[in-house]
């Protein structure tokens, strides 16, 4: 896997949010137009721990604690990257790209196409999302949501080589790119991991709109990005053991859509599954069965099914969070019911 | 020429070009909602006064003097406006969207928007150590936006070189100010987060272009974020098409009469002893220049079809930009 992988030294075991700081700090070293801004991201160094010492590195001109006013900081970041500058800016938790819609969608996701391709706005947007046990205000994902707009780019890694590699691409980006972490990851070490646990010291790319399969089998694809693919992996296992091989697919980018990819596992699988942390509705899962419609035709599948978050806002208990969050039995369950069918 | 003059023929030109653009609503060549800025040249040649090349300017829905001041060419801009190939966008921005990265202009048809962006341009400006200012502007409307609250907090915060005008024609769209903004008023708001506040009647130009360069001054000194609540009359609607009947007749005859900055000026002017046809016939000479203009841009093609599919990103992706 992971071709585009430089043969080198690797980074030491260490645990996500630490892998997202290293990257900052070495695109930072490698770019001087690169910047930091956001709530608690220069003298708490993220709340997640993820810019932690670049403050020390970089000094306050590049690393800057901002009030709590998303929409302006946010705001200010397409000002910064419209005069040549790189903004990375961190919106604490992805529930609150609600604050900050208007710049994010009517600035920096539009000027490019508005000003008929004279201005780019060159910002990364990190944002924590998923389930960890924090309820309806602090769980979305909402990827989905974002991928809606046309101008941004949307990804959401699942593996430690992921998260470094999709991280540098988005900071040497000319557009927009939304980098979705998962809440979590951040105190997982990299050895942890199922996949990817093995991160080159080197600085990186992963190209963004490109899927990776990171299981073969023959029986049904199933679809998935961000944490779902280690569960689907899980799910996988117990699969096989039952005699059933998944073909796993990390989307990695919500936008653009690797539909090529997932067409052509589909195209020898002929079944389709989609596990989404999303919500259900109008959003990734129902994106992808249609485009599966239309790159292999109706005849070409012979089952397709999801699993989402059935639209309802996110619970507070654990037991009810369960319910919603697609769980490993779930994918099995699912999976199992499709080849069957 | 006095630059009295000059200042007069470069209000006859905004008007000119605001009068263009009208026409082609009339004509039924121009669709949309087109926000002219009639009435508001004692800002617009304020502006023009005192920004230099190396300035930042945001402006809003209503943006044509702002970009007239900040040296955008009138050719593109009109094309833009007229939704042509030759526009400074290709047509795909359109009069509420006018982009200029060469002379540092853009606007945003979000009121409230600007400020933020502007903020931005600031904060640029101090990391590049220029010697230049942002310039974000509103209308009265806008100051009720949080994005007007979040951007004047954190400008002081940071000291940062931003002059935030405010064109304060008395209503946002069809509500009046005194209907939703309480007192004591903007410049007070401005005061309260630490800002220098000036204001200015811009119906007698000469004193806004005065008052202007104090509060662009200020900014350039150092000494932090200013600023500029800039009083005017909006003589359209809200847009083009307007019926405008929030407001008497009596209330539309007497803004005319009384705050017209180009009346106010030739006034001024001959009172000091120009000779009242020498204005008129610069006056009708700038409006035959703008009318050719507009006519070479009525002849300008449509964007190709093709068009409407590019520019949405800078980076070549597989399977195109979705």
């Amino acid at each position: 896997m992971n071709a585009e992988a430089a043969r080198g030294p690797l980074l030491p075991d260490m645990n996500v949010s630490r892998l997202i700081a290293t990257t900052l700090h070495d695109e930072m070293t490698a770019d001087e137009s690169l910047l930091v801004l956001g709530e608690d991201v220069a003298h708490g160094g993220g709340t997640f721990g993820a810019t932690r010492n670049l403050l020390r590195t970089f000094g306050e001109q590049r690393v800057r604690d901002t009030p709590i006013s998303e929409m302006s900081f946010v705001g200010m970041g397409v000002g910064l990257a419209m005069s040549g500058y790189r903004p990375v800016v961190e919106v604490m938790f992805a529930d609150f790209l609600g604050v900050c819609l208007e710049q994010i969608v009517n600035a920096a996701a539009k000027n490019r196409y508005m000003s008929g391709g004279s201005v780019n706005v060159p910002m990364t947007i990190r944002t924590a999302a998923g389930s960890i046990g924090v309820a309806a205000q602090h769980s979305q994902t909402l990827w989905g949501m974002l991928a809606h707009f046309p101008g941004l780019h949307v990804v959401a890694p699942s593996n430690p080589y992921d998260y470094r590699g999709l991280l540098s691409a988005a900071m040497q980006s000319d557009d927009p790119v939304v980098v979705f972490e998962h809440k979590s990851v951040y105190l997982r070490k990299l050895s942890s991991f199922r996949v990817g646990a093995e991160v080159p010291a080197e600085r990186y790319t992963v190209p963004i709109g490109s899927a990776e399969i990171v299981r073969t089998g023959g029986d049904l694809t199933i679809a998935t990005l961000s944490t779902m693919v280690e569960a689907t992996l899980d799910a996988a296992d117990t699969l096989s053991a039952n005699g059933i091989e998944a073909e796993v697919v990390d989307l990695r980018s919500v936008v653009p859509l690797d539909a090529d990819t997932v067409a052509e596992s589909v195209g020898r699988t002929r079944r389709l599954l989609v596990v989404d942390e999303d919500y259900r509705s109008f959003g990734l899962s129902g994106e992808l069965m249609s485009r599966m419609l239309e790159a292999v035709g109706p005849r070409g599948l012979d089952a397709v099914g999801r699993l989402a978050v059935p639209d309802v806002p996110i619970p507070a208990a654990l037991d009810l969070e369960r319910v919603v969050i697609p769980q490993v039995e779930a994918i099995v369950a699912e999976s199992t019911r499709l080849v069957e069918k | 020429m006095t630059d009295d003059v000059r200042l007069y023929e470069r209000m006859c030109l905004m008007r000119s070009f605001e009068e263009a653009c009208a026409s082609g609503v009339r004509d039924g060549l121009l669709r949309g909602e087109l926000h002219l800025a009639i009435g508001h040249e004692g800002v617009g040649v304020a502006l023009e006064e005192s920004l230099r090349p190396a300035d930042y300017v945001v402006a809003t829905h209503r943006s044509h003097l702002a970009a007239i001041a900040a040296g955008v060419p009138l050719r593109p801009m009109l094309a833009e406006i007229y939704e042509r190939a030759t526009g400074l966008s290709s047509g795909k921005g359109g009069h509420l969207h006018l982009f200029d990265p060469e002379r540092r202009f853009s606007s945003t048809g979000i009121v409230g928007s600007t400020l933020p962006v502007a903020l931005g341009h600031a904060a640029a400006i101090r990391l590049a150590g220029e010697d230049a200012i942002a310039v974000g502007i509103t209308g009265d409307g806008g100051t009720n936006s949080g994005q007007f609250a979040e951007t004047l907090n954190m400008a002081t915060l940071w000291k940062l070189p931003l002059l935030v005008i405010v064109e304060d024609n008395g209503w946002g769209i069809s509500v009046a100010a005194s209907a939703s903004i309480a007192p004591p008023g903007i410049a007070a708001r401005a005061r309260a987060y630490g800002l220098a506040a000036f204001e200015t009647d811009a119906t007698d130009p000469l004193r806004a272009v005065a008052d202007a360069a104090e509060a662009f001054a200020h900014v350039r000194s150092g000494a932090g974020p200013a600023l500029l609540v800039a009083t005017c009359h909006r003589f359209s609607g809200h847009y083009e098409g307007d019926p405008d009947l929030y407001r008497t007749t009596a209330e539309k005859t007497r803004m005319r009469e009384l705050g017209d900055p180009i009346a106010n000026l030739r006034a001024g002017l001959i009172d000091g002893g120009a000779d009242p046809a020498d204005l008129d016939e610069r006056a009708a000479r700038i409006a035959a220049e703008i009318e050719q203009l507009r006519r070479e841009v009525l002849a300008d093609s449509a964007p190709p079809a093709a068009d409407a599919f590019t520019d949405v990103v800078a980076s070549i992706t597989p399977g195109g930009n979705r």
